[in-house]
């Protein structure tokens, strides 16, 4: 009943007015407001003046009236703003209190710069990638086709294109200026001088210096690559084969025969092209003068294609002819839906998921990766200075007070804690570009193809990492600029701040916690890649490679060289092989079961007794290989193969299959399941085949007590036969270890990450103990004063924090137990042996004694002291 | 000073001085709305109540707290010798130009 007396205005346009007035004084003009609504209300009903309330109230909130009331109200009698003067005097005092505060100024910058240093590499390596093909002239006109090709499973972009799509462009579409055709696995065998060294580079067209922007050092771009056989190389490679000599001119033997060399390009920086030398086009074409290459719309792996389109063209012609070449493609694909798009040059790097890509394949995921890590670790040293210095509180409290009893804003507060903590950021940048300097080569000599990236510093990597800078000078600053500009300076000068550092609060405890958890991952990370490192060398891979020479063949005649060696007295066996077992084996061969499919298997070409001599085991049949007759080829599989074809119900003579090039095989034996590539490579269909023409290594089973006369026996035994080359001989076991090289750089990032995930857990620890300490001080004396021993001491000191390790350690041991066992040693390796116990054990040892030998360094100063100076000092 | 007030801030004036002890915001609204049949919103209203005084033609202050209102005060104006002057400025421009006239005006 009272409601319908007294009708109460619209609630929501009431709040809605008085937020949007904050301060300003409104009481007449809200009383004008509710005086009309009851008026209106017996006039016109309760609907009709509500409404002309809300009207009346948005007509009140944009007026001149409120907007000047509100000014008014804003306007106190102090100077809010943060003047010159002002930021200039937060300097100074910023600049006093880290020369006061010596030992947490220097916790929080090691702390952070070592935290920024892998940041700047990530931001480095990124403003670089995406610099890529920038300095390209006609950047804005050079489009790299792509072919999208979905069938019923998946779809997958690749980055090639059909052989046929080059002329089908250039002829039907006058727009084109120019094509250019890159193709993939030019890798040439030059002999020069006596030894034989390997370069990999493409085939390309002579139009590839006129669309892209490469100087020749020397020799003539318009001719470079008009002729077959004809070579450029990059600085670099000339260096190696010349040294000081022209090479342009000169001729290379290789195994594609007599090599020109037409021209010298600068080395290649910040390009998607990686090579060491180009051919020319004509060169692939005249090798394989079978193929159609102009009405070839099936192959598209290794096939690039650059198109320089006619000054003027937009995107959307492009397209539309794209369409049409992929209707063209489509008629050759009847299960699949072929699309053919283009690439603006400048956005070919970095990737985002695109296969079979030109040169290294710069992605953006793994960038993005990198970045997450470095923020990983940077995070904690952004914890630390936040607890570091709320718990400083105590000491600055009286500091703040007075400064707000003089007049000082929250705002102005504010901006002092950031001053200071953006002061201390940049003080840690040039920390971390000290620690960059020194990290940048390590890390650059793991990454492959480093040398195409610039990470010199330039205008745009300067300015994101004073970016970088400010944004964690924010994020460090802005909880302890809130929680000082928020203190009652009447509170802080009576000195009752409450003491929040002496019981560490629910927050900071999360925080500790997850830095020890995230310090304990990366060790037991170490730890764990470490076992796997000794655990691939006492690996049985299913040979014995104790005692094995490989000897590289280096042309030589092979059959004799053999049986000489079968002469030596320390030479137990001889065999011959194409790939070094244990070795990544990098040829693929297709296996055709029906005339349908076709299955992918990696073969070896071995010589005599290869399966006796490396003591493999055989499932079935026999290890020995005969020279093929006419109709069929003898091989051995390995388990893998059989199952692989298995799934096709072939005819009934399983043992019998056809290579994709036609020849008849014939299975004699099956050897059992052994890792003849490295344990990071699943076990794949492999065929044994015979042939000693195309076998590269000799493999000796030597017996010797002096290994040194025995290689020197052998080596005057390969001078009696051929002086041209020299002789080369490794023990298997070494090459082998090579091939897990890329366990070393796991090692070496996964140790860095940790030591400093390490350094700035214990240096927030360290900050912290010292704090708690030195606000227990007296309590410490009037304890000791009352009896206690030092060692009833340190447990009081330390029994927090103590607890916290333990906590993280609890965490962290089921995190890194599942994560490395499951996911990354997975990754790394497909037969790992996961992590040990022992592993883990010593890694949670080795954290716990760094934590408490910093926590026992602070206490210790404390607990030592004579209890009545410390009493005295008030 | 001649002209200074535009059309509707005279007409505010001298519903201020009409109203006398009882010029407020809704008040002037109410008059004004009812002369000249117009619908003023009140934000047009007291952005020209603050221009006015502003400008130094009114005075404002703020009276006790009445019950129609919820307990809120109302803001009375009143007339300065300024807004006095200005207004009688205006009253003797448009007498001469009345007395001036060649048409005659009256109906």
């Amino acid at each position: 009943m009272k409601n319908s007396q007294h009708p109460s205005p619209p609630g929501f346009a009431k709040k809605a007015f008085a937020w949007w007035a904050k301060t300003a004084d409104t009481e007449d003009l809200l009383g004008d407001l509710d005086e009309d609504f009851l008026y209106n209300v017996t006039e016109k009903g309760k609907l009709h003046a509500q409404l002309i309330y809300f009207k009346q109230a948005a007509s009140l909130a944009f007026s001149y009236t409120l907007r000047k009331r509100k000014d008014a109200a804003a306007y106190s009698h102090y100077y809010s703003g943060n003047s010159l003067a002002m930021i200039r005097n937060y300097f100074k005092i910023a600049i006093r209190n880290f020369s006061k505060q010596k030992l947490f100024t220097s916790i929080n910058i090691i702390g952070l710069a070592l935290g920024m240093s892998i940041c700047v590499l990530a931001l480095s390596i990124g403003v670089s990638i995406f610099r890529f093909d920038e300095f390209q002239e006609n950047k804005d006109r050079i489009y790299q086709v792509n072919t999208s090709i979905a069938d019923k499973e998946d779809t997958r972009l690749y980055a090639s294109t059909f052989n046929a799509t080059a002329d089908f462009m250039s002829e039907k579409y006058p727009f084109v200026e120019k094509v250019v055709k890159v193709k993939e696995g030019f890798s040439p065998e030059v002999q020069h001088k006596g030894n034989s060294m390997h370069f990999n580079g493409y085939f390309a067209d002579a139009t590839f210096f006129d669309v892209f922007t490469f100087p020749l050092l020397s020799g003539d771009a318009k001719t470079a690559l008009t002729e077959p056989f004809s070579v450029v190389l990059t600085r670099s490679t000339a260096e190696t084969l010349f040294k000081n000599e022209n090479p342009v001119g000169q001729v290379l033997e290789s195994d594609y025969g007599q090599l020109h060399v037409t021209g010298v390009i600068d080395d290649l920086k910040e390009t998607h092209f990686y090579f060491q030398l180009l051919t020319s086009h004509q060169t692939f074409e005249q090798i394989n003068s079978q193929a159609r290459l102009n009405t070839d719309w099936v192959n598209f792996r290794d096939n690039y294609l650059y198109l320089l389109l006619k000054p003027g063209t937009n995107e959307a012609t492009l397209n539309e002819a794209l369409a049409q070449a992929s209707a063209q493609a489509a008629s050759f694909h009847p299960n699949q839906q072929i699309n053919l798009q283009a690439t603006r040059l400048s956005n070919v790097i970095p990737t985002w998921d695109i296969s079979n890509g030109l040169g290294v394949g710069w992605d953006l995921p793994s960038l993005l990766f990198f970045m997450a890590i470095g923020c990983l670790i940077l995070l904690p040293a952004i914890f630390n200075y936040t607890n570091l210095s709320i718990a400083r509180a105590l000491k600055r409290a009286k500091e703040i007070g007075i400064r707000k009893v003089v007049g000082a804003g929250q705002r102005q507060i504010k901006m002092q804690f950031i001053v200071e903590t953006i002061l201390l950021t940049f003080l840690a940048l040039l920390g971390s570009l000290f620690v960059f300097y020194f990290i940048k080569p390590e890390f650059l000599d793991m990454v492959m193809a480093a040398e195409s990236l610039d990470t010199s510093f330039g205008l745009m990597l300067v300015i994101s990492i004073t970016v970088l800078a400010l944004v964690i000078g924010l994020l460090a600053g802005i909880f302890p600029a809130l929680y000082f500009s928020r203190l009652n300076p009447v509170d802080t000068l009576k000195g009752e701040v409450r003491n929040r550092s002496a019981n560490v609060s629910g927050i900071k405890k999360g925080l500790f916690v997850f830095q020890f958890f995230l310090s304990l991952v990366f060790i037991i990370g170490v730890a764990a890649i470490g076992k796997q490192y000794a655990y691939v060398f006492s690996y049985q891979h299913g040979f014995s490679s104790d005692n094995v020479l490989a000897v590289p063949f280096q042309g030589i005649d092979k059959q004799v060289l053999l049986n000489e060696f079968k002469a030596h007295p320390d030479v137990k066996s001889v065999t011959a092989a194409s790939n070094l077992p244990g070795v990544f084996l990098p040829t693929q061969l297709g296996v055709t079961p029906n005339k349908v499919d076709t299955l992918p298997v990696k073969q070896v070409f071995v010589g005599d007794d290869f399966v006796e001599h490396l003591h493999m085991k055989l499932a079935w049949g026999e290890g020995r290989l005969t020279a093929s007759n006419q109709n069929e080829e003898q091989v051995l599989v390995n388990q893998a193969f059989i199952q692989a074809m298995g799934v096709f119900e072939t005819k009934s003579d399983s043992l019998a299959f056809t290579l994709a090039d036609g020849t008849q095989c014939r299975v004699v034996g099956v050897l059992e399941d052994f890792n003849f590539e490295p344990l990071n490579e699943y076990i794949s269909p492999l065929v044994f085949r015979y042939s000693l023409d195309n076998s590269n290594y000799a493999l000796l089973t030597v017996n010797s007590a002096d290994i040194t006369r025995t290689i020197d026996g052998l080596d005057a035994i390969w001078m009696s036969i051929d002086q041209k080359s020299s002789f080369e001989a490794t023990f298997l076991n070494d090459e082998i270890e090579k091939a897990y090289y890329f366990m070393t750089a796991q090692i070496k990032i996964f140790s860095y990450l940790s030591a400093m995930a390490i350094t700035i857990s214990c240096l927030g620890l360290l900050g912290m103990v010292a704090y708690t300490t030195e606000n227990r001080t007296k309590e410490i004396a009037i304890r000791k004063i009352m009896g206690a021993t030092n060692k009833s001491l340190y447990y009081a000191l330390t029994k927090d924090f103590v607890r916290l390790i333990v906590i993280s350690a609890m965490l962290a041991i089921p995190f890194s137990y599942f994560f490395y066992d499951y996911i990354f040693l997975r990754m790394l390796l497909r037969y790992s042996s996961g992590v040990g116990v022992i592993e883990i054990v010593a890694s949670v040892l080795f954290l716990f004694l760094i934590g408490f030998a910093s926590i026992y360094w602070q206490t210790s100063k404390v607990a030592n002291t004579n209890p009545a100076d410390s009493l005295r000092y008030e | 000073m001649k002209g200074y007030l535009g059309e509707f801030e005279e007409l505010v004036l001298l519903t201020i001085a009409n109203l006398g002890k009882e010029a407020y915001g809704l008040g002037l609204i109410r008059d004004i709305n009812e002369r000249t049949s117009r619908n003023l919103s009140m934000g047009a209203m007291h952005s020209t109540l603050t221009r006015l005084e502003e400008k130094g033609y009114i005075t404002s202050f703020l009276g006790e707290p009445t019950n129609e209102r919820g307990g809120r005060r109302k803001r009375y104006f009143e007339l300065t010798s300024a807004g006095i002057t200005a207004l009688s400025e205006m009253k003797a421009l448009r007498d001469e130009l009345w007395a001036n006239t060649k048409v005659k005006l009256s109906l």
